[in-house]
């Protein structure tokens, strides 16, 4: 190389260039399925991160489609004051609050019957 | 393979295989599967120790990638040969003296600049060589080809980006790819060296243009990316007309290592 290897060497190595970081990957199986998290690579930046995805989530056919991000990216959020509150959050549940006890209750007190399923006779 | 093998195993006699277009297809097929045996098998040897665990896996699945096209190449290769020898025959029964593969991969794996560099410059140049046999006019060919530039693809993208980052880094990094580069340069044209069948190839319409034509549409794509990244552009080819002979130490060795489990039992079945 004689002069031309002694110029570059005196050149700094880029040291950001090279540092492996995480990146999340997210498979989609077939056409159609969510995208699922599949697990992670390291990687020094996107172009290589997504090379390794391929190989590390694709290369067997077993995914249609690669979602691949900088784990950094991610807004992390795991407080449990926030997610596990420790009051009862039931009535924020889709099925709501649990009626069929005082519903129950209600109607012995007033002597009412339980209704009777509408036969369209009204 | 030992020394004592029979000579008839040494040659690869195309002379039994038809007609002018079978011999140029048949030696066409065999240099093209010679190039991606050589550089699959050698690439495969970073399985294990490649820079980090996920460039050892990118590098080993390439490196399949590599063995399978060649895989298929011998089987095309023993189908118009015709001469009673599977793929597995025609790829490990063979002295090392009996390859055609292209000169710039008798350079060994070397460190990572140097199976960058190598895979650089034989990826870009099989990529100009499969264009010109897109249209191929013999059609098992045409349906690989597509096939195999599919995956090609892929490879150049890798390799690419890696040639950018090397490049790029400056310091060591970039003086181990040149280091790489000038070791290499004068044998990269080997790859798309003229072939003997070439006339037949161009005259039957296997091959679109000359092997002189390809090798232009190739340096012109090389000599762009050195550009943009400083690098020396490529010299001329050396010795041309040992292209695909006169193999290396570094390649006997290969050799040795690549039909040693079915040198040690032929007629074993997995």
């Amino acid at each position: 190389m004689g002069e031309a290897a002694g110029a570059v060497e005196a050149e700094p190595v880029d040291e950001a260039a090279g540092v492996l970081e995480p990146w999340e990957v997210f498979r989609q199986e077939k056409d159609g399925d969510p995208m699922r998290h599949g697990g992670s690579v390291m990687a020094p930046d996107a172009t290589l991160a997504v090379h390794y995805a391929r190989e590390m989530y694709g290369r067997r056919q077993e995914s249609v489609h690669l979602w691949v991000v900088r784990r950094a990216d991610i807004h992390d959020l795991a407080d449990p004051d926030l997610l596990q509150p420790p009051l009862d959050r039931s009535f924020k549940k889709p099925g709501g609050y649990v009626m069929r006890e005082k519903l129950a209750a209600a109607r012995e007190a007033s002597g009412q019957q339980k209704p009777r399923a509408n036969k369209g006779d009204r | 393979m030992t020394e004592s093998e029979p000579v008839e195993r040494i040659a690869m006699d195309f002379t039994d295989a038809g007609d002018g277009r079978e011999r140029a297809i048949a030696l066409l097929l065999l240099s093209m599967a010679d190039d991606e045996f050589v550089i699959g098998f050698s690439d495969s040897e970073w399985t294990g120790i490649g820079p980090i665990l996920e460039e050892d896996v990118a590098i080993s699945s390439l490196a399949q990638d590599e063995l399978g096209h060649a895989q298929a190449l011998y089987r095309l290769f023993a189908e118009v040969v015709a001469d009673g020898r599977d793929a597995d025959a025609v790829a490990y029964d063979r002295p090392a003296e009996g390859y055609l593969h292209a000169r710039l991969l008798d350079h060994g794996r070397g460190d990572w600049a140097a199976t960058i560099a190598r895979r650089y410059l034989y990826e870009t140049a099989d990529a100009a060589r499969l264009a010109a046999l897109a249209e191929t006019s013999f059609e098992p060919l045409r349906d690989l080809v597509a096939k195999i530039r599919r995956e090609e693809r892929y490879h150049l993208m890798h390799v690419e980006a890696w040639l950018d980052r090397l490049a790029e880094a400056g310091g060591e990094p970039r003086r181990r790819l040149m280091v790489a580069l000038e070791a290499m340069g004068p044998d990269a044209g080997t790859v798309l060296a003229l072939l003997p069948g070439e006339p037949a190839l161009l005259r039957h319409g296997i091959l679109a243009e000359p092997f002189a034509a390809v090798e232009s549409t190739w340096r012109a794509r090389v000599d762009g990316t050195f550009g943009r990244l400083g690098l020396a552009p490529l010299p001329a080819t050396r010795d041309p007309g040992t292209a695909r002979t006169r193999h290396s130490h570094a390649f006997r060795a290969l050799h040795h290592e690549f039909t040693m489990v079915r040198g040690s039992e032929a007629a074993a079945t997995w």
